[in-house]
């Protein structure tokens, strides 16, 4: 039932035999969203609840009639987003994000943010692993 | 049981990289107050991620990668993360259904090829007949009925119930943080996802009798040396498996799980879980690997229902498919 998602990770020749493959944690997200529906929403942050591990970006977006609608975009679960960089100040009230994601099945307003970022293009915040901190393979 | 013992000690020194196992034998770790080798802090798994449950067959009985399969996983790595250190998204990505590549925890590259120790091939024993009826018996129900026309057919992890006792501690993508805490006579283990506790009692007390069942069981603690040996019993069959998050092929009620912690060193200890359940599999079997203490790690509050529209998503995204089908005219 969990669907095992290899990740992608740009154009890294994975080998097989040595991968994982490890199963995104807590559910199916192809059983929720629907690849049928793929979003581009822009829009201005209402609000971010930081809960464990289901966090959420909430935000108004403002249709071309000028409709505000309220959507809420699943983040990442905050002890990765708080290892890896992400501060309390990484997402404001106010910021405007460009989210491409999924709508979800029902037809709600809720989506899975499949790729978040500033309306500029940078990515919504910075993964704190550098390639430096990284052991060196035995020569 | 003598045989047993011998059996489970050679399994988990096989597990061990050669240093780890020089470092187990020279390493004597601080005693708490009261005199009992001092295991406690966090210890998360997270560092081991990278490294499947079961081993490719092609490497047979060698669990240690060559210095130039770890070239690779290091090279690996370093790719992940000079792809997640990007500045900018990609205009050009493809956008599939996936939360950010980059919002998903790493893990370090390890020499290490599979999680299982024994059988020494790596490769989980075979099942049992009975088990493999269970196992048929669940996908003949899936077929018949989808994957979710009720909450019951999602698992006990994403009914927010448990992992049970090894999808617990196994490596996976987030919330990989494990506290141990002692006092004179117990120990506790906390597990950072669906933040179960166990405490286990060290007086060498009989497990409860065998009509009480729980999905984390009864357990026993001794101390074989400076190793702890943790004895559980009494778990609930047929819910949780003993793969990631307690998924795979649950085992039945005869699971019997040994777990040894041992300190290896100021920050690692080994750890390992001999599996013995005849009536889901044909011989027991071992997995090992290190955790490595993080004083940096924090373990935050698990909200599993609070904020989680899963269940509600994948039951109405079930029943709109549904819809979507039947509203398509017959050809």
């Amino acid at each position: 039932m969990k669907a095992a998602i290899l990740i992608r990770v740009g154009a890294a020749l994975a080998v097989a035999v040595l991968a994982a493959a490890p199963a995104w944690a807590h559910h199916a997200f192809a059983a929720e969203f629907d690849i049928g529906k793929p979003l581009k929403l822009q829009g201005v942050v209402t609000e971010m609840e930081w809960i464990n591990p289901h966090a959420w970006i909430h935000l108004d977006v403002k249709g071309p009639d000028g409709k505000v609608t309220s959507w809420m975009v699943e983040g990442g679960s905050p002890n990765i987003l708080l290892r890896r960089g992400f501060t309390k100040k990484s997402l404001e009230k106010g910021t405007e994000v460009v989210v491409e994601g999924y709508q979800a099945k029902n037809g709600e307003n809720r989506a899975n943010g499949a790729n978040i970022t500033f309306k500029d293009g940078k990515r919504l915040f910075l993964g704190g692993s550098s390639p430096e901190e990284l052991p060196q393979a035995a020569k | 049981m003598k045989f047993l013992k011998y059996g489970l000690t050679l399994a988990v020194l096989a597990g061990l990289p050669a240093l780890a196992q020089k470092a187990a034998k020279s390493y004597t770790p601080p005693k708490t107050a009261w005199g009992d080798p001092d295991l406690q802090g966090l210890w998360p798994a997270t560092d081991m991620i990278n490294v499947p449950m079961q081993r490719a067959a092609n490497m047979g009985d060698r669990n240690t990668l060559t210095d130039a399969e770890f070239a690779q996983r290091v090279t690996q790595a370093k790719r992940t993360a000079q792809s997640d250190s990007q500045e900018y998204a990609n205009p050009n990505q493809a956008v599939g259904i996936n939360p950010p590549a980059y919002w998903l925890e790493r893990g370090k590259p390890s020499r290490q090829a599979s999680l299982i120790v024994d059988p020494p091939d790596g490769r989980m024993p075979a099942t049992t007949a009975a088990a493999r009826r269970l196992q048929a018996d669940l996908a003949a129900k899936r077929r018949e009925d989808g994957p979710a026309s009720t909450w019951e057919d999602q698992s006990y992890y994403d009914r927010c119930i448990s992992r049970g006792v090894m999808g617990s501690i196994l490596p996976v993508i987030y919330n990989n943080g494990n506290e141990i805490m002692q006092s004179p006579g117990l120990v506790a283990i906390r597990y950072e996802m669906i933040h179960e506790t166990r405490i286990i009692p060290l007086d060498g007390s009989p497990h409860v009798g065998e009509g009480v069942k729980s999905y984390m069981g009864d357990a026993r603690g001794h101390w074989e040396g400076n190793t702890l040996v943790v004895e559980t019993t009494n778990l609930l069959g047929g819910r949780n498996g003993i793969g990631l998050n307690g998924g795979g092929l649950p085992h039945s009620d005869a699971l019997r799980l040994t777990e040894r912690f041992t300190r290896t060193g100021p920050d690692t200890i080994q750890y390992s879980a001999t599996m013995d359940d005849p009536k889901t599999w044909t011989e027991p079997w071992t997995v090992s690997f290190p955790l490595r203490r993080d004083p940096s790690f924090q373990l935050y509050e698990y909200a599993c229902h609070e904020g989680n529209y899963a269940m509600i998503d994948m039951l109405s995204g079930a029943r709109a498919d549904e819809a979507a089908a039947a509203a398509k005219p017959a050809k």
